[in-house]
């Protein structure tokens, strides 16, 4: 079952005390775009933040039933998972997933702050239940052309500011190279404090050469 | 008349009590004394062997203490055969959570589920309750040091010193007494044997009358637990001038 | 005598009677009590705390009164270890509801819930019932209207302007029911419930939790210094109270007296 890489967009990026979450805006079916203020996004506990591309359908009912599943947990505990345990967590539903008769096509990005550390975490996983942890990561073609400008310029101790420079220029790349309008970027980051909405600026034209 | 109440499983007597779980913790009154002392840097667990033999294996064959994963060890006084089956759930359910999460389970849920299933058996089908109380000590990033007790009917607290089993009410007025809030695990080790000396029918102790555990900070962060080896108990007694004259019995 | 119908678990016995569901109720009887107070746009609940000793650890002892969901809220009353796992079915059902109908549980739907697992711990096979009876308020969702519902063993439930539950919660519900007054603000609300559960709880502030409930707002608990200044002020308005008896009738003051039982002269 190999996929081809999609034109949705999903990239992440730490910093020294937060974590970026992006996705594009566009939910396409085909070449056609059906809506363009789609949230791929979904928030698993106060600091937990996790993005989702994939078929559609599996994309929402996957997520949703591990925000349903992380809110079980905070409620009957009293407190929250850690992004790393929510991730390792993820991994596993993916994985028996994997090995059922009608597998979930879903991949994710899994970014949040440790509420007893106060570090800043990102993980990467795909649809074949792999996980990795990571300092920045990208999901379909977006990786071709974001992770080598991520590979240049991050630094794990940027700040929130730097960290949204960084995005725009991924964002630029993104608009000059990708075939298709992904319609602009929902941008939230993660905090020792909760989940913030960033406002981004969608309506930047960038021409390729 | 309550001989109608207790005589089948755990139902309610008119006055609104389960006979089955107070009889079980009647049960757990006659059996050894646990304590366990909560440190700034550690915990210790302590308690009184009653099956003592020179023939017994000291070393392999630990009747109170037990380690439950690579955070949590526990202290038991009750019927040991009960004890067993939780020991083997708490486990189990400990190395689920690792696998599902990657982390150690927080100290209060593995407390809480081994609490759910004694309640299970306070309130299902024809069965008896568990006659088994339990010290849990142990170390999360959350809280840090914990100990608990739980008890058969499935209820369960959080203390900075507490004890169970047989004199359990002496041993508690004593670590009442002598606990100082911020103490070292050093010092917790020593209240620790002086309690059980006080509430042991024999005076002096020794190391194969007693059991010992710790759970600590190793410089770098580390957190460890240890069963003590009985030549490491028998020192802390003579630090403590609590050993049993050996050239005395030889007389 | 029952002739050994309050043996088997929970059948009728000939002049209609389930034993073990009254017994039951008197298991809740011998838990600490637990009350309820609507206000007009608030929901307060109190509780009485037994005092911790010495050695008990403060940050770990399970409280009696716990969330649902963020917007609800319950309390019980009776044996703790049968609380814990009716709450945690409870909530379950609360983040299960959310999955597959998108939208948070009513207090209405959960309260029928948890009275449903109970009604059906009294029909089935070779279980005891629930020792516990609960109070479930909070907000549905959009709405400004607070919601106070209790269930029982029995699995009956049912909803309330004030209620308690509990030990001496008769006493209790008899002072909310004189002096319950509708539409009250939070103030007056959380006065009201710390005032009748200082009817039975007679060590004070430090005996007393409260939870209070607005709309989408989180469970704020309230701290002991405020739960004490509020007992302070009750204490005092009582003496002054009893000493208005005693001079006879004094010129009116304008604030309207609230009738209580006489207090003891033991009383902190």
């Amino acid at each position: 079952m190999y996929d081809a890489p999609t034109m949705e967009v999903l990239l992440g990026i730490t910093g020294k005390d937060f974590t970026l979450i992006a996705a594009s805006k566009a939910a396409m079916r085909g070449a056609t775009v059906l809506k363009a203020s789609d949230d791929k996004t979904r928030a698993l506990n106060k600091h937990t933040l996790m993005a989702f591309s994939g078929e559609a359908g599996d994309t929402v009912q996957f997520a949703e039933y591990i925000q349903a599943n992380a809110q079980l947990y905070s409620m009957r505990n009293e407190a929250d998972l850690s992004p790393s345990a929510l991730a390792n967590f993820v991994r596993g539903e993916l994985a028996s997933s994997l090995r059922s008769r009608k597998p979930y096509h879903v991949n994710l990005l899994l970014g949040g702050v440790d509420p007893i550390t106060h570090k800043s975490r990102l993980y990467w996983l795909d649809y074949l239940a792999a996980l990795a942890p990571v300092p920045y990561a990208a999901h379909g073609y977006a990786q071709y052309y974001c992770l080598s400008i991520l590979d240049k310029h991050h630094h794990p101790d940027i700040s929130l500011g730097q960290g949204i420079k960084l995005l725009n220029l991924c964002t630029d790349e993104l608009k000059r190279r990708l075939p298709i309008d992904f319609k602009g970027m929902v941008v939230k980051a993660v905090t020792k404090d909760g989940i913030i909405d960033i406002e981004f600026d969608d309506d930047k034209v960038v021409h390729a050469a | 008349m309550s001989r109608r109440y207790d005589s089948r499983t755990t139902i309610f007597s008119p006055d609104g009590r389960l006979y089955q779980v107070e009889y079980a913790l009647e049960a757990i009154s006659h059996a050894g004394t646990a304590i366990g002392i909560l440190a700034k840097d550690g915990i210790v667990l302590a308690a009184e062997r009653k099956v003592t033999s020179k023939l017994l294996e000291q070393d392999t064959s630990a009747e109170k203490l037990y380690i439950l994963n690579d955070n949590m060890i526990c202290a038991v006084a009750g019927m040991t055969a009960d004890a067993n089956i939780l020991i083997a759930f708490a486990r189990e359910t400990a190395q689920d959570y690792l696998l599902t999460y990657n982390e150690d389970i927080p100290c209060e849920q593995l407390v809480r589920r081994l609490c759910d299933l004694k309640q299970g058996y306070t309130q299902r089908g024809g069965l008896r309750p568990f006659g088994v109380s339990f010290i849990y000590a142990g170390w999360d990033p959350q809280r840090q040091f914990q100990l608990y007790l739980s008890n058969p009917s499935g209820n369960y607290g959080g203390w900075k010193a507490t004890s169970t089993g047989a004199n359990h009410a002496s041993a508690q007025s004593l670590l009442k007494q002598d606990y100082k809030e911020d103490c070292s695990l050093d010092e917790a080790c020593g209240m620790a044997v002086k309690v059980l000396s006080k509430t042991m029918d024999s005076t002096k102790l020794s190391s194969e009358k007693i059991e010992f555990a710790t759970v600590g900070q190793t410089k770098d962060g580390k957190v460890y637990h240890r069963l003590w080896s009985a030549d490491e108990i028998t020192a802390l007694l003579k630090k403590h001038d609590l050993a049993k004259d050996e050239t005395a019995e030889e007389k | 005598m029952a002739s050994g119908y309050d043996r088997a678990l929970s059948v009728f016995s000939p002049d209609g009677h389930v034993f073990q569901v009254e017994y039951a109720g008197e298991a809740v009887k011998r838990g600490t009590c637990a009350v309820g107070v609507k206000g007009k746009d608030v929901v307060v609940l109190g509780c009485e705390k037994r005092s911790a000793m010495k050695l008990q650890d403060t940050r770990i002892t399970p409280s009696k009164i716990g969330l649902i969901d963020t917007h609800v809220c319950l309390a019980f009353a009776g044996l703790n270890a049968d609380a814990r796992i009716l709450v945690d079915k409870a909530r379950l059902e609360a983040q299960s509801h959310r999955l597959n109908l998108e939208d948070p549980v009513t207090i209405d739907y959960i309260t029928k819930y948890v009275a449903g697992v109970q009604q059906r711990y009294t029909q089935s096979g070779g279980v005891r019932p629930f020792g516990i009876s609960t109070l479930i308020v909070g907000f549905d969702k959009g709405s400004d209207v607070p919601r106070l519902y209790q269930t029982e063993p029995s699995g009956i439930y049912s909803a309330w302007k004030a209620n308690a539950i509990g030990r001496s919660s008769k006493t209790v519900r008899e002072f909310l029911e004189r002096n319950y007054k509708e539409d009250m603000d939070r103030e007056a609300t959380v006065r009201l419930a710390i005032k009748s559960l200082l009817e039975v709880v007679q060590t004070g502030a430090k005996n007393i939790e409260i939870a209070i409930m607005a709309p989408g707002k989180p469970l704020a608990l309230l701290p002991v210094e405020d739960i004490e200044n509020y007992v302070k002020n009750i204490e005092q308005e009582k003496q002054e109270e009893a000493a208005k008896k005693k001079t006879g009738r004094t010129p009116g003051t304008g604030t309207a007296a609230i009738l209580t039982k006489p207090q003891s002269d033991t009383e902190q």
